[in-house]
């Protein structure tokens, strides 16, 4: 679907704001990702780089985790169960891409979670421009947060006490919120994956609790 | 350190792979009825999952209560249409005072 220009400066502007909020988050979230990576014994130059080519924070904790606690077997399981979700998310906002294979493979890149929900249109197309201007500014966030978190190494102990911890939960929220209130039918769907993801990783990893809950979407699928 | 660098390596190409595959191959396809109602529902569910994973995290170990109140705060702010940063923060205020207290 070819967009007319105004609408696609619309869709970067409508980016560029919601990715200004969100990127408060994920730097929030990457000093204690940084933190944490250093303190788990890896070096700051690789965690910094880990940062810029995977830009995926719930990847990249797995892999931290389980690489401390086991293999690197585990630890890649892990982190790829964690991004399984990328695949269906990608492919929903396959129309509206553009270009050939190639390009569309090289936008699908800008899908990341906070951005591909904002951008998400309710007859289920992407707004192609938000998506990819909400993941501009989140990337370069993301990583100048890791490196500070990694080479500054600030406590857990001072992230904690200043509520930092609440930040990218609570942007999460706040779409949540949105998202619900735009489409109430699917409030079912959001208690239902909040309590398998709570029941989930009482046991199991928690990309495989993430997992789980994405299957509540399957709700929707009896109404339809 | 070279099982490091290797992780991180097949981590980027697992995770480029993953985002590329659809819009590569799929291209203009349209999604049945019913794929599309899933897709459209996919991201409350992601959120809602994501969350309560980081809430609790592995075990519940990461559970802590003074985080829900703020997070009540952000909720109740935003249905009362207040701007998302305003919410965060004073979400942010409301746990982080409690943590004081406490």
């Amino acid at each position: 679907m070819a967009n007319q220009p105004s609408t696609r400066a619309t869709g970067w502007r409508a980016g560029l704001k919601v990715g200004a909020g969100l990127a408060a988050g994920s730097f929030a979230l990457a000093i204690s990702f940084g933190a944490y990576a250093v303190t788990h014994g890896w070096p700051a130059g690789l965690t910094i780089l880990m940062s810029l080519v995977v830009f995926s924070g719930s990847a990249q904790f797995a892999l931290v985790t389980t690489l401390a606690g086991g293999g690197m077997g585990p630890a890649l399981a892990s982190a790829a169960l964690m991004n399984l979700r990328f695949v269906p998310m990608a492919a929903a906002t396959a129309g509206s891409l553009r270009g050939g294979r190639l390009r569309r493979a090289l936008e699908g890149q800008g899908v990341v979670d906070a951005s591909w929900v904002s951008a998400r249109r309710a007859d289920g197309t992407t707004d192609r421009e938000k998506l990819l201007a909400a993941t501009l500014v989140q990337w370069p966030a993301w990583v100048a947060g890791t490196a500070i978190g990694a080479l500054a190494v600030p406590s857990t102990g001072f992230i904690e006490s200043a509520g930092l911890d609440l930040v990218f939960p609570g942007f999460f929220l706040v779409l949540l919120v949105d998202s619900v209130t735009e489409s109430t039918r699917l409030i079912p769907v959001a208690l239902a994956a909040t309590a398998v993801a709570g029941l989930g990783c009482r046991f199991l990893p928690t990309g495989v609790a993430l997992l789980l809950a994405s299957v509540s979407a399957l709700m929707t699928l009896r109404r339809s | 350190m070279t099982s490091m660098y290797l992780a991180v390596a097949v981590l980027a190409i697992i995770n480029i792979a993953f985002k590329a595959v659809g819009p590569a191959i799929l291209g203009d396809h349209e999604f049945s009825p019913g794929t599309q109602s899933v897709l459209n529902a996919l991201p409350v569910a992601l959120l809602g999952g994501l969350i309560t994973v980081d809430l609790l995290g592995p075990k519940w170990g990461d559970a802590d209560w003074t985080m829900l109140p703020g997070l009540a705060t952000i909720a109740i702010m935003r249905l009362r249409h207040a701007p998302d940063l305003v919410c965060i923060l004073v979400g942010v205020a409301v746990t982080a005072g409690l943590r004081a207290l406490t």
